[in-house]
Parts: structure tokens; sequence; C-alpha cells
């Protein structure tokens, strides 16, 4: 059974990104985006009867969709909590399809975000609370810095085994602050910024700089999936989930194989192929980009050029929504900011603004097809989707 | 499991680094675990490593939030691949941060850390 082309991303809300979130909560936060979701749908809230989340940032997540259900005051007849770190938004978008497809419900809503408080992140226990015993055992005591380290890690060993340069991972940042300065919503979208700029900022964890590393933020987004059969007769332009692919290789980066190698080799196969398109059929890339050095290798992996050549081929592509390879149009999280969960499915609502033609001052001209990539944790849950705007789109 | 039942994967004051292997399958393991992570079936054993081995990736850590490394910065987070095939997350000690190369051979080395005596590695002695 392929279910390509069976549901779709029938609506979509986005809260703007905040460093302070003015003493407001996740759930306040998540019930005011799912409200812009269902109303942005055309939909009643009587009419979701699914429920996805992600986990939140800081409150307890025991029967979390429970408790975001009963603060909606919604009595779901579908409901989880996906938790693959970054990758989850990308996963409940899946999930979700699934469950529209088997008719365990018909309008799923999948809802992303929460606070961000600086001093839960930077404590002991903050970091303690994203860690595995085995990562608290034996890399707690040699000082890692959580994931800045662990990207540090695969970016030396990408720079020593395939000569990919500073300059390359700077252009990634680089350019999508090009993309957010069209973004209003986008925390980071009043200056440009060089690569230079970007060399001459910080090094945090070598070879990473500070303008290479996602800023975490307060905020929300949503998006509602239902049948295609439906979507036709809803508002918007129905996007269609074409291709849909997972993949895990390990949880701490010390246990990959090959640290230069990402699973979104096998997500986007999976995906890729469930929709019978491949790469070069992609008009929009949005990509999970918690620091430069994970486009390079999901821009690899994925297949959108060869192994190890991601550097280059990022030098000599404009990923900006001018350019002839628009990547993260709404800025990346590099530069809307990385709203806990939420800023994984930055990608997917960016997509969706784009597919639609809603995406204003920086709407691509091609808008068909996008690729979608959830990562989470250090390179590690891969959860790749492929959004078109023609139920069948297969090449 | 023994060993401090899987906690620390090393004691006080070792000289030696020892790991869990599997006699049935013949693989190394790290991290330590009940079960043999292969076959789901054995109970691994403690095999001493010659250790040595050589720096797979590395990262100069320059901030650290984490109170207990905050004087130690700029310091070597590194993955050491050991002479035994698999990798361990560790430090480089005795090598300035810029002097440390992706392929360097290392040896092993103790610290003190949080009242633990841990295995750390330095530049290999030729
Ligand atoms: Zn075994």
């Amino acid at each position: 059974m392929n279910i390509s082309g069976t549901a779709a991303i029938t609506g979509m809300a986005e809260l703007k990104p905040e460093i302070d979130a003015g003493g407001r909560s996740s759930l306040g936060l998540l019930s005011e985006v799912a409200g812009r979701a269902i109303k942005d749908a055309g939909l009643k809230k009587s009419d979701i009867d699914g429920l996805l989340l992600t986990p939140p940032a800081e409150d307890s997540c025991f029967m979390w969709p429970a408790q975001v259900a009963e603060y909606l005051k919604m009595s779901p007849s579908y409901l989880n909590m996906v938790e693959l770190g970054g990758a989850s938004a990308c996963a409940a978008v899946t999930r979700a399809a699934l469950a529209v497809t088997a008719g365990l419900c018909r309008h799923c809503l999948c809802l992303s975000g929460g606070i961000w408080d600086s001093q839960v992140f930077n404590s002991r226990e903050g970091k303690m609370a994203v860690m595995s015993r085995a990562e608290i055992n034996y890399e707690l005591p040699y000082g890692p810095m959580g994931f800045n380290s662990g990207y540090a890690l695969i970016a030396n060993r990408h720079m020593y085994e395939y000569g990919t340069t500073p300059e390359q991972m700077a252009k990634i940042a680089v350019d999508q602050r090009q993309n957010a300065l069209a973004n209003p919503d986008a925390l980071f979208n009043k200056q440009a910024i060089s690569i230079d700029d970007v060399l001459n900022s910080p090094l945090i964890v070598d070879p990473i700089h500070l303008l290479e590393i996602v800023r975490p933020c307060s905020g929300a987004a949503a998006v509602i999936i239902s049948r295609s059969e439906e979507a036709i007769d809803m508002p918007n332009v129905p996007v269609y989930l074409l291709g849909m692919g997972e993949a895990c290789t390990h949880n701490s980066i010390i246990y990959s194989d090959n640290i230069t190698l990402s699973p979104v080799k096998f997500s986007a196969a999976r995906a890729f192929a469930m929709a019978g398109l491949k790469p070069a059929d992609m008009d929009l890339l949005s990509l999970y980009d918690c620091y430069p050095i994970t486009v390079i290798i999901t821009l690899e992996d994925a297949g959108f050029c060869k192994k190890g050549e991601g550097g280059g081929f990022v030098q000599s592509h404009d990923l900006t929504y001018r350019g002839d390879l628009p990547l993260n149009t709404h800025g990346g999280q590099l530069s809307f900011g990385q709203p806990s969960y939420a800023g994984g499915m930055s990608h997917v609502s960016e997509a969706v603004r784009q597919l639609r033609g809603e995406a204003e001052t920086r709407q691509i001209e091609n808008n068909r097809l996008a690729f979608v990539n959830g990562n989470g944790g250090v390179m590690s849950t891969q959860s790749s989707l492929i959004l078109g705007r023609e139920r069948n789109d297969r090449r | 499991m023994t060993e401090d039942n899987g906690k620390k994967w090393f004691k006080k004051g070792r000289t030696v680094l020892k790991v869990q292997y599997c006699p049935v399958c013949e693989k190394y393991i790290f991290f330590p675990r009940e079960l043999c992570p292969y076959c789901l079936e054995v109970k691994p054993e403690w095999k001493e490593t010659v250790g040595r081995g050589k720096i797979y990736s590395y990262t100069a850590v320059r901030r650290s939030s984490l109170p207990e490394f905050e004087d130690r910065v700029p310091y070597t987070y590194a993955m050491v691949e050991l002479h035994e095939g698999i990798r361990i997350p560790t430090n480089i000690v005795d090598c300035p941060v810029n002097k440390v190369r992706i392929g360097m051979p290392v040896e092993l080395a103790w610290i003190e850390e949080s009242k633990d005596i841990i295995p750390v590695f330095r530049p290999a002695t030729p």
C-alpha cells in the first residue's frame, strides 16, 4: 500500500518567536496557535478529532497529550506525543497522515512549541534533562557542550575527510540571513551578515562560531492534516503529503558508525521512493539547520549533491528565495530562531506558505514541490517529507 | 552487571582500561550493558585494552557553562578510536588545543574529575 497523496496539510499557523515570553505559558502559546490553525483551515474546534503533540520544553510532559486536550477543552479520538527531538514535528505530520488515511480521525491537529527559559536551559539540571543515562555517565565527566560539541565533532571530521571549509559553512548562515530579512516573523531580521561577520564571531566549540548556532526561544506552530478527499473542499490550497520517511542510527553521536553520514540517507530515500520523485524535482528545500554542517550533510545524504561535495555545492548556489536553490526561505532556525520543538515545525510551515503561494515578499516562483527534513539530537533521528501542490505528481 | 554496576566503566586509580566484550559475538561493547547488544543474550565480560588509539574527531571547547569546566577552557573534547576498534568520548591532555589533530596517536592517562579518577588520553610517546 502506498499512502502517497492520501493526506494533505489543510491548516497552518505559527507564532512569532520571542526571546522573552513575557510571562506566558507553554499551554497558553499552544492554545493560541491551535486556535489560529483551526481558523486557517476553515474548521471549528469540534471538527478536530486528532491531536498530536511534540514535548513541551520545560513543563512536565507526563500525560502531555491529555494535559493539552484538557487545556484546550478537546476530546480527541486519536492522541499521542511524538518524541524524536528536532524530527518530532515532521514525524507528527507523518503520524497524522497515517491516522487520517486509516480513518482513526478526520482532522488531526499537530501542535508544537513552548516556553524557553535560559536559566533552566543553562543549568546542570537542564542539560542533564536532555541526556541519556549513557551520556551522563560516560560523556558528561569530559565536559561536552551538549549539541554544540556533538556537531563540532561532526564538522571537524567532515572538514578532515572532505576538505569542507569554514567559509562554506558560514555561507549557509549568510544566505539564510538574507531570507530572514524578508521575514517579519524572524528573530534576526534586521541586519545582513557577511561571511567575515560569521567567521569573526567568537569560536564557541571549534569550528563552530557564535553566528552558526541556533538561538533557543519561545514560540509555537501548528498544522492540521486532513484526508485529501476532504482537503479539496477546504479553503486553502491543499499541500499534499507525497512522501514520508524516517530513520535512526544512534542517539549520542559517539555511537554513530560514521559521524559524517546522516541517517537522512535512509529517511530521504524512503520518502522519495514513496513519492516517485527525485531530489532534482524539488523547488524548495526546507532543512533542519541547528548548525550549518547539518545542512551540508543533509544535502549530501538526501541526494542533492555527491557525498563530500556539500561544501562546494552551497558555495556554488544562491540559497536565497531569489536564488537558484531556495533553501530555508524563512531564514532557517539560524535566523528565524529555535522555539523549542516548534523549530522543526518552522520548516514545515514555511514549505506550506511557499506551496500555497502565501510567502509574500519572499515567495519563490516555482512552488510545486518541497523537500522538508527534520533532524533530532546530534544527527540522530530523521524524518523526511515531500510536499506537493498536486496530489499525484509522480514524474 | 559488574564494574560499579555499569555506572562508571572505570574504577578509582585504574592503570588499565577495561571495556566489555562478548565472547560469542567476538565484539567489543561500549557503553557498558547488562547484555550484549548484538546477540541480546550473552552477559558481556570485561577485557583489558592496550590503552592506545587515535583521535577520530575532536573539538576545542572555548566556552563552557559547566562550573567545573569553566576555568579549564579551552580544553579538548574528543572521540578516540581504541586499538580494539571501538570509539569512546574523552579529553586530550598534555597537548595545546591547537596542536590536536584527527588521526593523532594517543595513549591512556588518568585525571581526577569530580572525586573520580577518569581515563583520558595524551599524545602517544613514540
Ligand atoms: Zn553477543
